[in-house]
């Protein structure tokens, strides 16, 4: 059973901690510049940009038979380390005169660290419980297609605080909703609520709260919600939703007319994989809280 | 010859017999439901609208406002009402040549119902295709098509993955691609450590990263063709979807236009561009786009379901676009489009099988209009293009609608002038219009034709919701119709005049509080219109009683006459005298014509003096020399003079200024002359009667005046009621002269004598006075040559 919202909880205003954005230089991250800006602007925080240059494709380019197989045009062509290092950072020269160019205009501080190593492991010896860290949903190292990067895959399950998934070209309209997914059962659904309801005030969106339920739980939770959300003056509704398949979640979130997504680490979708599944199918940004 | 005695009353006007007309009044006529006295327009308008043959096409031809168009109206709408509906003609949008829109021809009233069926398939496409597209079944069987899709892709290269990493080698991604290493525990072993590998070892990694690359290298490149297959699949499905959907309205379509192939055929294009756009309809925020669904919808250009009878069309602005139709544009954002719906049918579409009425003047004075018509009934169909296109002013690209086969008979409704210029100018014209319609302008006036006449005004004035007439009114009105002739065997069949004054009549009647319309109004309505238009007249007469122009009407004089000319002002005649004179004197045989010499006189009337020149000289010095230098005027005459009717009286003061006797000034003279001396007939006769008798009047009355006419002349008096009432007093008198000697003798009282042939005039008689001073001339001509040729001798010899 959840605790019921208090009113005196603290506000979506009183979110601290900085703002991280992971740069690798890929078109993807550079479109998350701007939604950092804006989410760093609100909160009033400083925006710290990672560039990780990654020790395994170092290493790789320093083999003589080392070649690079396009990923558009699978063309082979030679690897060698100079020129591996060279482009990675004209990336990184990239990244920061953007992360310069996106804050500046908003006057928010900012910083880019460099470090070298395997991404995830140095993302997460940056990132504090109370940051929110941005990252877009694939890098330039997704395969073609993909939805979903290796290295979002990992942070979203590691990471301690807040990750927003970016997902680039998504224009979100007043028409369309935030929506959150949360267990029936969980306490950690106040901080997705929360979440979700400082993305709703910001981008002047109705809200849709989607219970996962398995069938026998009172009323008592999603009155508890909306009047949560009532007296934040945010237009809301509450919807149960069995316990089902990703596919099954993915209709009702496309019924809704979802424009971002928040979802709680803690929910059972993480268990097995659903919530891989469910944001390789939806392009959509998508904010996984803890 | 003996004189003329002057004309009587009777001859003078030609009485309506009330006895002829067996009715009280107009009211219990019957309607004449065609003109009577037209048969020879009706006879071509009966063959023209008859004949199939191509280039039967009619020109009515008449003068303007004989009622033509009304005549060929209501002609043409009884000979149309029998004849059968024509079809009804849509555009369509073609699907395999869009700027070219399809035409299809269905049977009179369908078109109708066509357009509405389209419509709501339109209606049904909107929204059942989307539901469609919404539908459970389709959402589940497209993500099924995108996850199967996606896995394909997903697992080539995941499968390259495994491999890679069952044989510790890591799959890498840089920024433009994949990469692969060695590597031991999840990370890349160090080039430098991988040195101290075996030769073995190391061929086998890098064999086996050799074979991973190419794997990749191939899986990478089946991605685009993946990619085709699955939007091909989704096409697949689509069509797939939208066939079942339509399948019911468009089975229930084709089934009821099962007998129009070509709608039949339609239908089916119409179904395989839904399909093909399926697509397009998935937009279930905005609805599938309104330019698709408006290719779906119908453009009935001609819709016949109203129409009886074969259709009879009389376009009033005969301009090109309104002939043969037009496409217009829409303005959209500062930019101009169009579509087939925008076509717009001209008069020809709307006329083809039935008849189309044109104004040919009106045709001939808008740009392109009579080019195109003669194109289109050549060519049997009517093409839309827009004038600017056949000008070459725009070459943008547009539509070229298909043709629609062309059946219509043109009227085309003119004056003489033009069929004759065109027949003259035009080589097309006579191969197009062959049947002539030539309007008869006056009604011959007879024992038949009374009865007639008078229903035709019935007919007329309930035409005109007017009151009827009364017996009298009638019997006036035939007699003006005569005077509006000017012919008492004729009656005009000038429509509008006879209209107009019927309406006037019927608001004199009006103004009377009567009840009928009687003949004292027909009169004040013939009165009030001569009063309107007298101005002019007034002002004339006006001069002449000032004595600023000067015309006697009484006493004698040498050398001078009166003429009667007539004037026209638009459709105003009147008569008025001029005085002519003449002087003569010895010389050279000739008559100087004044106006000629001053440029004044038109050829016609120089042709006159000049026959009048020739008649002296062979009838008054037919064996000498004519010495005689003559001069003849029109005194105080500015404007110009033109026509022979003043020959008879130029010779007449011509003889009087040769002899010197004197002329009635009292007496007015108008007529033609040939060589011969014989008088001949002359036009406005009636006017210049009613001229002159107006001065007399007004110069201290009417007593003992009168007019010389041409006898041949007698017929077409038609004078009014105060000439009447003073031939009949006998103050007034009209002499009908057949020659020139009865000029003479009335004008200057002598006998004119006739010589015997070889033998001189009689003595004592006015030719023999002429002959004598002519002789006398000739005399005085050659002694003053013969002074002149003695003199110059003498000179020489000094």
């Amino acid at each position: 059973m959840a605790k019921p919202m208090m009113p005196d909880q603290p506000g979506p205003t009183q979110v601290t901690g900085r703002v991280l954005i992971l740069l690798d230089g890929s078109r993807q991250s550079l479109a998350a510049l701007d939604v950092a800006a804006e989410i760093a602007h609100g909160r009033g925080a400083q925006v710290l940009g990672i560039f990780v240059e990654e020790q395994n494709l170092l290493r790789s380019a320093g083999y003589g038979f080392a070649r690079e197989v396009g990923s558009s045009s699978g063309a082979v062509r030679p690897l060698d380390s100079g020129q591996l290092q060279a482009r990675l950072e004209a990336l990184a020269q990239q990244a920061r005169l953007a992360l310069a160019r996106a804050m500046s205009s908003r006057g928010i501080a900012q910083a880019l660290t460099l470090c070298r190593g395997q991404v995830p492991e140095e993302v997460l010896g940056l990132v504090q419980p109370e940051d929110l860290l941005i990252l877009g949903q694939v890098g330039w190292s997704g395969a073609p297609g993909a939805r979903l990067g290796s290295t979002a895959r990992a942070l979203m399950r590691r990471a301690p605080g807040d990750v927003l998934l970016w997902a680039d070209g998504v224009r979100p309209s007043a028409r369309q909703r935030v929506v959150v997914v949360l267990n029936h059962d969980q306490g950690a659904n106040h901080r997705a609520i929360r979440v979700g309801a400082e993305l709703a005030a910001r981008h002047h969106q109705p809200m849709s709260v989607l219970l996962r339920t398995s069938g026998d739980e009172d009323g008592q939770v999603a009155e508890d919600i909306l009047s949560y959300l009532g007296q934040q003056g945010i237009s809301a509704r509450v919807r149960r939703l069995p316990m089902a398949t990703p596919a099954a979640l993915i209709r009702s979130l496309k019924e809704e007319q979802a424009a971002q997504l928040v979802l709680s680490r803690q929910s059972s979708l993480f268990l097995d994989q659903g919530a891989e599944a469910l944001l390789e199918q939806m392009h959509l940004p998508v904010t996984v809280t803890p | 010859m003996a004189r003329p005695a002057p004309l009587s009353e009777q001859e003078i006007y030609h009485r309506c017999p009330l006895d002829k007309l067996e009715f009280d009044t107009t009211e219990s006529l019957e309607d004449l439901d065609l003109p009577f006295g037209q048969d020879r327009v009706l006879r071509a308008l009966e063959f023209g609208a008859s004949m199939k043959a191509d280039g039967f096409n009619l020109f009515v031809l008449g003068p303007t406002g004989a009622g033509k168009h009304e005549l060929v109206r209501r002609f043409l709408d009884r000979h149309a009402a029998d004849s059968p509906v024509p079809s009804d003609w849509c555009h369509v949008y073609n699907f395999s040549h869009s700027d070219r829109p399809g035409v299809i021809r269905l049977p009179a009233g369908e078109g109708r119902a066509f357009k509405d069926d389209m419509n709501e398939l339109v209606g049904e496409l909107k929204t059942a295709i989307p539901a469609t597209f919404e539908s459970e079944e389709y959402q589940a069987r497209i993500q099924e098509l995108q996850e199967e899709v996606s896995r394909r892709q997903h697992q080539g290269l995941f499968e390259i993955q495994e491999e890679a990493n069952r044989n510790n080698i890591a799959m890498l991604t840089t920024p433009a691609g994949f990469t692969f290493a060695p590597m031991r525990d999840g990370e890349v072993i160090d080039p430098d450590e991988y040195k101290n590998f075996s030769d073995q070892e190391k061929e086998l990694i890098e064999s086996k990263v050799e074979d991973l690359q190419k794997k990749l290298q191939q899986a990478i490149q089946q991605i685009p063709r993946l990619r085709k297959e699955v939007r091909e699949r989704i096409h697949a499905l689509n069509e797939e979807m939208v066939q079942l959907t339509l399948g019911g309205p468009m089975g229930a379509l084709r089934e009821k236009w099962a007998n129009l192939e070509d709608i039949v055929a339609y239908l089916d294009a119409v179904r395989e561009d839904v399909v093909e756009h399926a697509e397009a309809f998935q937009d279930n925020e905005n609805g599938p786009p309104q330019g698709l669904l408006n290719r779906y919808r119908v453009n009935l250009l001609v819709d016949n379901a109203d129409t009886r009878g074969a259709p009879v069309i009389y376009e009033d602005l005969p301009s090109h676009q309104h002939l043969v139709g037009q496409i217009e544009h829409r303005a959209h954002q500062g930019s101009l489009y169009t579509d087939f719906t925008l076509i717009r049918s001209g008069s020809l579409h709307r006329a083809n099988g039935g008849y189309l009425i044109l104004d040919a003047r009106r045709v001939l004075s808008q740009a392109m209009a009579w080019d195109s018509l003669k194109r289109i009934l050549l060519s049997g169909e009517i093409r839309i293009e827009s004038l600017e296109r056949l000008y070459g002013l725009a070459s943008t690209v547009s539509l070229q609608p298909q043709p629609i086969p062309l059946s219509v008979k043109v009227v085309m409704v003119g004056d003489r002038t033009l069929y004759y210029l065109l027949s003259h100018y035009d080589p097309d014209f006579l191969d197009l219009f062959k049947v002539e319609a030539d309007f008869e302008d006056d009604l011959e006036r007879d024992e038949q034709s009374y009865a007639l006449y008078a229903r035709m005004i019935a007919t007329m004035a309930r035409g005109g919701g007017l009151r009827a007439l009364d017996r009298a009114a009638v019997a006036r009105l035939i007699e003006h119709a005569s005077r509006l002739a000017a012919d008492q065997k004729k009656l005009t069949a000038h429509d509008r005049v006879l209209k107009d004054l019927l309406s006037e009549a019927d608001y004199w009647a009006g103004q009377g509080h009567c009840r009928f319309i009687e003949a004292c109004h027909v009169q004040q309505a013939i009165d009030e219109r001569e009063y309107r238009a007298s101005r002019i007249r007034e002002r004339s007469l006006e001069q002449i009683r000032r004595g600023v122009v000067m015309i006697a009407t009484e006493g004698e004089q040498g050398g001078q006459v009166n003429g009667l000319s007539v004037l026209q002002l638009g459709a105003t005649l009147f008569g008025q005298p001029t005085r002519i004179t003449a002087t003569a004197r010895p010389g050279r045989g000739q008559v100087v014509d004044i106006e000629r010499e001053a440029k004044l006189g038109g050829p016609i009337h120089s042709k006159a003096v000049m026959i009048l020149s020739r008649f002296l000289a062979n009838r008054y010095a037919p064996m000498g020399e004519l010495s005689l230098s003559a001069s003849l005027a029109f005194e105080q005459s500015y404007g110009g003079v033109e026509g022979d009717s003043a020959s008879v009286a130029e010779t007449c003061v011509l003889l009087s200024a040769i002899t010197g006797v004197p002329l009635k000034q009292s007496l007015a003279v108008t007529g033609s002359m040939n060589q011969q001396g014989e008088v001949q007939a002359v036009g406005g006769v009636n006017e210049k009667i009613e001229g002159f008798f107006r001065v007399c009047q007004q110069n201290g009355g009417v007593d003992g005046q009168g007019v010389l006419l041409p006898a041949s002349n007698v017929e077409h008096l038609m004078l009014n009621e105060e000439i009447r009432e003073a031939v009949r007093e006998g103050r007034f008198s009209i002499y009908p002269v057949r020659h020139i000697d009865q000029a003479i003798e009335l004008m200057t009282g002598r006998v004119p004598g006739e010589a015997e042939p070889g033998a001189e005039f009689p003595e004592g008689s006015f030719n023999r006075q002429v002959a004598d001073r002519l002789a006398a001339f000739a005399e005085v001509g050659r002694r003053t040559d013969d002074e002149g040729e003695g003199g110059n001798g003498k000179a020489y010899d000094a």
